[in-house]
């Protein structure tokens, strides 16, 4: 602290005979940090210091304009978080509803969502009831299907038990003699 | 005691449009009977519950300090922390004539029902067409008298198929939480 005050403090004297312009707080401190290093150069560079010092001065001030308009600043560096933003000129506190207009707009909009609901919920059961309904049939008929195959066989089954012993009963009603060759013949068969 | 915010307002009446059809309208504006003008009912909010009570008596209850006012009307419910919107038993002399589905339980039922039970099919003794699941319901006893509501477990065509012992409604209030509640229903 002590040099730089110091260093400062000198700048003006030797500077203070060339220009009386460079007696601004701000000069003084530029030229404070480029002479910490080295203390020979501070006479050119206060020329150019107080060059800049004059247009420098004109820019921050329009500087402040547009911070104060929040155009430069980014949003997320705001002091009020962006979604925190509540509009001017706005009334504080809360709104009530305490017309019975209002009210019934509130009702009919609420009544009206519910209805919607509740008769997509309406069809999405009869489409899904529908599904199974014709699921359950086709079961059904599959069901229906599978037992006449098996009565059919069963039938058939039975047919030919029936023919079998018809014949038989045939052969032994007719005659004990024509069943011997029917036996005969049967072991012809066998045997071919 | 204040009247409701647009929100509340919304989340009250979509609440209550769960079991109440469109005649809910009524409760807002009553229709008037014999050429005379009905008084009108409003909502008022009243810590975290919700009443609804004649204009009149809403007008006078501004009288009695805030801290002071345990009850004024029916209560309707309350609202959470968090926003949403409890119906209780007390609102149900207010919902029950506007009701949307109905169930009439036999009187083997209703017992179990006022005990806090849920609802079961050997129970029931005929409910409302086209209930899908999941859909607020009044729940009556034989002599049309309300016993409390919930919400259907199954719609109306499964209902039909189920065994007598599988669960048709879900409890959400009933008649016995006046008593079971009688101590924290108008407190906490």
């Amino acid at each position: 602290m002590a040099p730089i005050k110091g260093s400062s403090k000198g700048a003006p004297t030797k500077g203070g005979a060339k220009s009386s312009k460079s007696s601004t707080p701000s000069s003084g401190s530029r030229v404070s940090k480029s002479t910490k290093p080295k203390g020979k150069r501070p006479p050119p560079k206060e020329v150019k210091a107080k060059a800049r010092t004059a247009p420098e001065n004109l820019k921050k001030k329009k500087k402040r304009v547009y911070t104060e308009a929040e155009l430069d600043l980014p949003r997320l560096n705001a002091i009020t978080p962006v979604g925190v933003v509540k509009p001017k000129g706005k009334k504080k506190g809360k709104t009530f509803v305490d017309d019975q207009e209002g009210m019934m707009t509130i009702l009919a909009m609420v009544n009206a969502e519910k209805e919607g609901q509740i008769e997509s919920k309406m069809m999405k059961a009869r489409q899904l009831e529908e599904i199974r309904e014709a699921k359950r049939k086709e079961a059904e008929a599959r069901l229906a299907e599978k037992k006449n195959k098996l009565d059919a066989a069963k039938d058939s089954i039975r047919n030919k038990k029936k023919r079998k012993s018809d014949g038989g009963d045939n052969s032994t009603a007719v005659a004990g003699v024509a069943a011997k060759p029917s036996k005969g013949k049967r072991k012809s068969v066998a045997f071919a | 005691m204040r009247s409701l915010t647009e929100e509340e307002t919304k989340t009250l009446f979509s609440k209550l449009a769960v079991y109440c059809g469109r005649s809910l309208n009524n409760l807002i504006a009553p229709p008037s009977d014999d050429g005379a003008s009905a008084e009108r009912h409003v909502f008022r909010l009243q810590g975290s519950r919700v009443f609804y009570l004649p204009l009149k008596l809403a007008n006078l209850a501004v009288s009695v300090p805030r801290a002071n006012l345990l009850s004024a009307g029916t209560m309707i419910g309350k609202f959470t922390k968090t926003g949403k919107f409890r119906v209780n038993i007390t609102a149900l002399d207010v919902i029950a004539p506007h009701a949307r589905n109905r169930v009439w339980v036999k009187s083997n039922g209703e017992m179990p029902f006022l005990y806090g039970g849920n609802l079961v099919k050997a129970h029931i003794g005929r409910f409302s067409q086209d209930m899908t699941e999941h859909e607020g319901v009044i729940v009556l006893s034989a002599d049309d008298k309300p016993l409390g509501f919930g919400v259907t477990a199954r719609s109306t065509a499964e209902t039909r198929k189920l065994e007598p012992t599988a669960i048709v409604v879900f409890r959400q209030a009933d008649a016995g939480e006046w008593l079971r509640d009688e101590d924290t229903l108008f407190t906490t």
